[in-house]
Formats: structure tokens, sequence, C-alpha cells
């Protein structure tokens, strides 16, 4: 499933994939997977995302209709 | 010596260790197919020595790793039953190999038709007994290896 939460808190904080990317120490492609659901990201991984783009774990991972 | 940085992420570390576990399952299958190809054109043992080495280190390097981790396989369970099968579908194997190795070998010789499923039957027996022992011996190590993990791990957590 895609990461729309992911991509919009991205594109709000006027950062492209590459900047993100730098920011959490991975390559572009990685966060491109992350946003297109081809890549689960380690609780770790994660946790940098949310505090690179100012979320929590809830506002970008957490999915209502997952269960 | 001061190991070079990773370069890799978590996305392409993950994708190396499968492009590895392919290689490894390649070399593995390679190895066996060749040497039993050998073997079926009656090669003598020196000739096949290179790669039994080869594979036998590869496969003793890979349950020695599996067992300290306390890991079995993906989809069979570390118990008798598993082993007993496994062990009678390797004797089965060798059994009709020998049998069809000492057919050609004897040129269909009518006077020595009966060694054949006596041959085949001591070479099964031999695999199931030696393949029932190692999985016996190996699937305990593993397990107490697993419960000793797990206790470790639950103490940690006591601790803390």
């Amino acid at each position: 499933m895609k990461n729309k939460a992911m991509k919009l808190a991205r594109v709000e904080k006027d950062m492209s994939q590459e900047a993100l990317a730098n920011r959490v120490g991975v390559t572009r492609q990685t966060i491109g997977m992350i946003e297109a659901g081809k890549f689960n990201p380690s609780l770790r991984l994660c946790l940098d995302i949310c505090h690179a783009l100012g979320k929590t774990l809830n506002d970008l991972f957490w999915e209502e209709d997952s269960q | 010596m001061k190991r070079l940085k990773n370069n890799l992420d978590e996305r392409q570390e993950l994708e190396l260790l499968r492009i590895e576990h392919y290689g490894m399952w390649f070399a593995f299958w390679a190895l066996l197919i060749v040497m039993v190809v050998q073997a079926w054109m009656g090669a003598p043992m020196a000739q096949i020595a290179g790669e039994w080495i080869v594979f036998m280190i590869l496969c003793i390097g890979q349950v020695i790793a599996c067992v300290r981790k306390g890991i079995w396989d993906r989809r069979l369970r570390p118990n008798f039953k598993t082993n007993l099968l496994i062990s009678l579908i390797a004797a089965f194997a060798v059994a009709a190999f020998i049998s069809v190795r000492m057919w050609l070998n004897m040129s269909g010789d009518p006077d020595l038709l009966w060694t054949i499923p006596f041959g085949a039957l001591m070479a099964g027996a031999f695999t199931f007994v030696l393949c029932l022992a190692a999985l016996t011996l190996t699937s305990h190590l593993t397990k107490k290896r697993e419960q000793k993990l797990e206790a470790a791990l639950y103490e940690d957590a006591e601790d803390e």
C-alpha cells in the first residue's frame, strides 16, 4: 500500500526525495520505494524519517484499515 | 584491520543478502549435480575430491551457523517424524542411484544381478542411519541452542 502520508509530509516540508534520503542516510530509491509501498523500513529508519519530517510514527506509518 | 564503511542502506543490504542467498544455493545445487554426474560417469574419488571438499565445507559451515543461531528451517520442524521422512528420502535416492550404477557396471550379467538389491539395500541402510543420526543430533543441538538464546533474552528483559 502506498504511503501517501509520508509523501504529503515531505512535500509540505518542501523536501525532495533526495534531500530526505540524505537527511536519514539512505538512497533516494529507498525513499521512493517506501512511498510506493514496495519496501517496509525498519523501526529505526521509520523513526529517522519521522524526526526529519517533524511527524510521529502514527502520522506517517499507522494504517487504520491494515488489520 | 579496520573494516571499510558499509555504503549500503538497509534496503540495499537486504537486496544484497537476497542475491547472496541465491548465489549460495546455486553453488550448493551446482556442486551436488556436478558430483552426482561425475560419480554416474564413473569418475574416481580423486577427481571428485575438490568439489566434495568445497561442498562439505559449505554444508558444515551452514549447519554450524544455523545451530549457533538456533535456526532449523523455514518450513520443516526439527522433530523425529520430519527427520525420519528426510532420512528415508535420502536412503531411497542413494539406493536408486547405486542400483542403476551397479546395473550399468555389470552390463546386465545375470550371474551378478543378485548383488544389485543387496548393494542398494546396504547403501540405502547406511545412508538412512547416518542421515537420521546427523539430523537427530543437529535438531537436538538447534532446539537446545534456541532455548538457551530465549532464556538469555528473558534474563536480559528481567534485568531491565
